[in-house]
């Protein structure tokens, strides 16, 4: 018997979920909606419960509740449930606390009820639920019956053995499409060696293979040996490590394990990993944006010993949110509710592991309507004694900790290595999942502790692939056998394989010596951390997977880690992609009064890639750990923005480490090259604008590109080759990155689209004393402020001024850097910086010179006066984004003169206290505008989105 | 040599504010250790080792149901007596901050140290949804806690950190925290007054209450962070005013003051 307990606000004032949802409904007849907090619980008595509902689940100070009949009536309801099988992560809080109340429930499940209040009768319930995106059919349901058991029923698991040998290529295709996602070639390949068995494989086996020959884990495309244009190249990862180890001398690890990791101080390391998460938060961007936090969180945690998580980013791309309706492709979920439930999902998941979430951005366009790019980066410190990745030995034991295997999360690997299609949300939806990061903050606790005492091994992650991937990797040299039999299960009824491939989150595995297996389990019991012994590293070379008695996969390691082939891959130019924008152009405007100059940088200053983000921010906790010396917002006003994070990890310590990022979402589309070397750029520009020393940073190269074909590896491999000559120039390693080659869309009638090729560059290093930064708000009155760095003022295609105006510019390109002056400009800043002569920095970006100025006006609630000349296009000097340059406030102009005698500068004006930004040209005053009247275009369409913040 | 009075850091599942409020504790003189929950379970009568309990924020057992409703259920489930007799020693202290605060209400430690029965609560910020931000608060004079020694009339600038945080409760208990003199400090505006604007007032707290003492002032509880202002440059903008004291720290030295001279 369930016993069913309805809790609610005491006062409708007060219940702000039913407020919030209300907000959205404008325009309707809805004049109130309620929001009802149920909770089921089996296996106990009435009276049980009401103990329950007075000391655990209703506080009577503001709600009210009622036992098994409604708390409120009227209006029309709707209760909404995550689905049978779907952890809801609730109720093993709700389990545990009714035990040390005295209370054993056999289950127990915690819901949503809606209760919408309308003028007239017709508005009709269900209608509004999809207009408020109110349920997700991929993890939820709509109750509309009691249940009468929220126990799982056990389905029959077993092992299928697949005909495989006798199939012909048209049936490998099928069973490969939507399932396995390889090619003809490696399904012949795997034929074949079955063939040679003189035996079927299993189900277990086939899907050992696919998740470990995915592209997510094998990264086919960046093996390949490549032909582009006709030549033959070097395959993009060879290119790319081959050059980044020509600049080691800070690094401890780099493409070798879960992170890449450098040198820090006093015998500690920093490490750095930055991941994609874009098919799953395509169809499920809560639990999607949360599985890839605690995804990317986990790989620091599986590198060397175990590295501890000290802070994290977020970098997003979509569709405008205004996009209408009928331009969204079939299948794909709408922007705006993508931005809120990622944001809310990133937002749940840092802030309850205690990670700040201390760097992101966020960018549109209208290519994304197709696929969202959602890039999340996690950094983190480890003894250097501990920080390469050591080999499982034999006799080791295999121990699974953490959460629990279920079957969420089943394909994600292949998943994600496919293209996005109108069908992708009703196969796949097995592959999303809803995080629970108290799991994975426990189990964190955990491993650091046992990392410390010295009681592992080795650890990896359960990450794409699962056990698969984890126990599969561990084992390489040495061979293993596992019993999945002993693994602790969600619910019962899994077949081996889904066990075997499960992604449920929140998992590690580590290797014990037997020796110490018992403190090791003591500890993790200590810390409410489930931990299971599967099996031993045995020292067969074999990968055997048994389930009790029954050997359900049997694999040479050899052939599971070397067998899949090289691919040869083709890459061509292609003459007829346009790189011109679709829009008919217009000539450039010609702006003539104060009121169209005016409203052309309030249209750049709330344009989607420029607008303030602060809602957002302040919804992160961005300052836990108390490790922020620099946070994402900070000035006089605490609302200007700050180019990159700068954390100190060690909190008795002066010494602290910078992150930050650079990404361009349109770039690529006109020139992969350059629009590489912009966002690599434009990230070590955000690094040395806080008084960051390029020579110490390191990069980490995340590849978001259309699926690989010939046209889009050509681009591909433009890309790396600008990252290559990035590190060449600059003598910096990248040490980490990660490729996600499917961002194409391919709709029912044939329609294809490319979501913009994204390069997201992130770089991260260390830095002696934190007080030696600068942040990016004006100081003081009566500073002058200086442009430095070599502006390409005629390449304007690709920014924010082009898009909004429409304009057609002479020199139809991006813009282009001589990165050895750029260096020269980056030592130049980090030195006045180092040696206190620059008061604030701020480098010039999406939306231009003016954007840059406005920003720092903000942060110090200070004004500018600045001076162009005749000479001047008024147009370039304010709105060119041409990266790694800067803008400096300095004391005097004799300051100014000797910093930058060696470097292109320009002396732009003076900061004044009226708030205004005025420009003039020579004589002439061209615009004078009211900074509060172009912070409220600035800050409106995030506030839109995310309410006000003040 | 005196040895230094031991100060108990709360641990469970979720907590996540520990390391800053040990480093903060240590800074201040004092003598902390991680405790879990699980050890004490084992062995309450171990709580009566330290002269501090100090409870971090974070996120206890994921907030479920209601924050620190689950570990608030645990400690009155289980360290009732022995918390009663940890508190009835004149030389104790106990401090909850965030989470540790919403503890603090949900076991009834606070206000009135009636352990298992709830007199005020914090419920959802009004704007619904977390709240991470620097917040201008005014230390109240007319409290006598050991934390505030010497603070009473001071205006400081902490962070808030929640989404839970509005302080609320029935007028008649409100009245009498506000007649014993209970409330220990209050968010305020530009001008220095008490307010209940956003964001000056980031949850909409009544009479602007962001933190509350028992009437002994030994048990405080309060929703921002002073462990996070500790050490200079935790607070953006001492590069353009002069920072002497880090405004947090006064509250741990003033506590490891108190414990170490008992």
């Amino acid at each position: 018997m369930i016993q069913t307990i309805r809790v609610t606000s005491k006062y409708a004032d007060e219940d702000l979920r039913g407020k919030g949802i209300l907000s959205e409904l404008s325009g309707t007849a809805i004049t109130s909606v309620r929001t009802v907090r149920v909770y089921r619980l089996e296996g106990i008595t009435a009276s049980a419960a009401e103990r329950l509902a007075k000391k655990l689940l209703c506080e009577e100070i503001n709600q009210d509740y009622a036992l098994n009949k409604h708390v409120i009536n009227g209006g029309q309801k709707i209760e909404i449930a995550y689905k049978p099988g779907v952890m809801n992560p609730e109720v093993a809080s709700i389990i545990k606390a009714a035990k040390d109340l005295g209370v054993n429930l056999v289950a127990a499940d915690a819901s949503w009820e809606y209760y919408f209040y309308s003028r007239s009768k017709e508005e009709d319930v269900s209608n509004l639920s999809k207009k408020l995106n109110l349920l997700n059919h991929t993890v939820e349901y709509i109750v509309d019956k009691d249940p009468s058991t929220l126990v799982i029923k056990p389905s029959k698991g077993h092992t299928a053995v697949i005909s495989l040998r006798k199939m012909s290529d048209e049936t490998l295709m099928s069973l490969s499409r939507d399932k396995l996602f390889l090619n003809l070639e490696e399904m012949k390949i795997i034929q074949k060696y079955f063939k040679q068995l003189r035996r079927d494989p299993t189900d277990c086996e086939l899907e050992t293979l696919a998740q470990t020959w995915s592209e997510h884990c094998a990264h086919k495309t960046f093996k390949a040996d490549l032909v582009v244009d006709g030549k033959k190249k070097l395959p993009l990862i060879k290119r790319l490590q081959n050059e980044a180890l020509k600049h080691d001398k800070n690094i401890v690890s780099a493409f070798v394990d879960n992170s890449g990791v450098l040198e820090f101080y006093d015998g500690l390391s920093i490490c750095g990993k930055v991941e994609t998460h874009n098919s799953p938060s395509a169809i499920e961007p809560y639990g999607g944006a949360m599985t890839g936090s605690g995804g990317v969180f986990r790989d620091v945690l599986g590198t060397g010993l175990g590295g501890k998580t000290v802070a994290s980013t977020d970098m997003f791309c979509f569709a405008p949110v205004n996009l209408p309706s009928s331009e969204l492709p079939t299948g794909c979920l709408p922007p705006e509710y993508l931005l809120k439930r990622v944001v809310t999902g990133v937002r749940d998941y840092g802030n309850r592991m205690g990670i700040p979430t201390n760097n992101g951005s966020i960018h549109f366009h209208p290519d994304f309507r197709a696929k969202p790019t959602i890039i999340v980066g996690a950094y983190g410190t480890l003894p250097t004694k501990k920080a390469k990745k050591r080999k499982a030995k034999v006799g080791q034991v295999v121990v699974a900790v953490g959460g629990k295997t279920g079957r969420d999360g089943i394909h994600g690997a292949t998943f994600s290595s496919g293209e996005m299609s109108h069908r992708t949300i009703s196969v796949n939806s097995s592959a999303v999942q809803i995080g629970n990061a108290i799991e994975e903050k426990r189990m964190f606790d955990a491993l650091i502790e046992a990392r410390d005492r010295n009681l592992i091994t080795t650890i990896q992650d359960c990450g794409a692939g699962g056990f698969s991937s984890a126990i599969g990797e561990m084992g390489e040299e040495t061979g293993v056998n596992v019993d999945l039999s002993k693994a602790p299960l969600k619910y019962q009824g899994l077949s081996p394989w889904e066990i075997w491939i499960s992604e449920s989150q929140e998992r590690m595995v580590v290797a014990v010596e037997k020796s110490k297996l018992k403190k090791f389990v003591a500890l993790c019991n200590r810390h409410n951390v489930e931990s299971a012994v599967l099996g031993k590293f045995d020292g067969s070379k074999k990968l055997r997977v048994y389930y009790g008695k029954d050997l359900v996969c049997n694999l040479d390691m050899n052939f599971l880690h070397h067998g899949l082939p090289q691919r040869k891959m083709m890459a061509k130019k292609n003459e007829n992609s346009s790189t011109l924008p679709k829009q008919s152009p217009n000539s450039p405007v010609n702006l003539r009064s104060q009121k169209d100059w005016i409203k052309i940088v309030q249209n750049v200053l709330s344009h989607g890639n420029v607008c303030s983000k602060e809602p957002i921010v302040r919804q992160y906790d961005h300052t836990v750990q108390g490790t922020s010396v620099i946070p994402p917002y900070a000035g006089l006003s605490l609302q200007g923005p700050m180019d990159a994070a700068v954390i100190r990890p060690m909190l008795n310590k002066q010494y602290g480490m910078i992150i930050a990022h650079g990404l361009n979402p349109v770039l690529n589309n006109y020139d992969a090259y350059w629009g590489s070397i912009w966002a690599s750029v434009e990230a070590l520009a955000n690094y040395v604008c806080v008084g960051g020393d390029y020579r110490q940073a390191a990069l980490i190269n995340n590849y978001i590109w259309p699926f690989p074909d010939e046209d889009a590896l050509w681009t591909l491999d433009r890309s790396v080759d600008a990252v290559v000559d990035v590190m060449k120039a600059f003598n910096i390693p990248v040490i980490s990155g990660k490729d996600s080659l499917s961002s194409t869309y391919r709709g029912p009638d044939g329609e294809v689209i490319k979501i913009p090729p994204v390069l997201c560059m992130s770089v991260f290093g260390k830095i002696p004393d934190v007080s030696r930064t600068v942040t990016a708000d004006f100081k003081q009155e009566g500073s002058v402020v200086y442009l430095v760095g070599k502006q390409d003022l005629e390449a304007m295609e690709g920014s924010i001024y082009s898009e909004i105006s429409r304009a057609k510019f002479p020199e139809n390109r991006v813009p282009q850097m001589d990165l050895k002056l750029v260096k020269q400009v980056f030592s130049v800043v980090y030195s006045g910086i180092s040696k206190n002569r620059i008061l604030a920095c701020h480098d010039v970006s999406e939306g231009g010179l003016i954007a840059s100025l406005f920003e720092m006006c903000i942060g110090g609630n200070l004004g500018i006066r600045i001076k162009l000349t005749q000479r001047d296009q008024l147009m370039y000097a304010l709105f060119n984004e041409t990266a790694g340059c800067f803008i400096v406030e300095v004391e005097s102009r004799k300051i100014g003169e000797k910093l930058f005698s060696k470097i292109p500068h320009r002396l732009l004006g003076e900061i004044t206290t009226e708030q205004i930004i005025s420009v003039m040209q020579d004589k002439k005053e061209v615009f004078s505008a009211d900074i509060s009247v172009l912070k409220k275009s600035w800050q409106k369409p995030f506030e839109d989105l995310f309410g006000s913040v003040g | 040599m005196k040895t230094k009075a031991r100060i108990l850091i709360l641990k469970t599942d979720g907590i996540n504010c520990d390391e800053e409020l040990e480093f903060a504790f240590r800074l201040a003189g004092g003598n902390p250790e991680y405790v879990h929950v699980n050890d004490l379970r084992n062995n309450p009568k171990k709580i009566l080792d330290y002269k501090i309990i100090a409870l971090p924020g974070g996120f206890s057992y994921g907030d479920d149901i209601a924050s620190g409703k689950i570990l608030a259920t645990e400690m009155t489930s289980f360290f009732s007596e022995t918390i009663k007799k940890f508190i009835d020693r004149k030389d104790t202290l106990t401090i909850g901050i965030c989470n540790g605060f919403q503890v603090l209400v949900r076991t009834g430690l606070l206000p009135f140290a009636r352990i298992g029965q709830m007199d005020v609560t914090l419920a959802n910020n009004y704007s619904g949804h977390l709240e991470c931000r620097w917040v201008n608060l005014q230390i109240e004079d007319r409290n006598n806690s050991p934390f505030l020694r010497d603070m009473g009339g001071q205006k400081v600038s902490y962070q808030v950190a929640h989404g839970e945080g509005r302080f609320f409760t029935q007028e008649k208990i409100l009245d009498i925290i506000e007649d014993e003199n209970l409330v220990g400090l209050r968010y305020i505006n530009g001008t220095g007054k008490a307010t209940m604007s956003y964001p000056a007032n980031p949850n909409g707290s009544l009479n602007a209450i962001a933190g509350i003492t028992d009437s002994s002032g030994r048990i405080f509880g309060l929703m921002p962070h002073p462990e996070r202002f500790v050490l200079r440059e935790q607070y953006p903008n001492w590069r353009r005013l002069s920072i002497e004291d880090p405004h947090g720290l006064q509250i741990f030295k003033n506590a490891v003051k108190f414990v170490n001279k008992a």
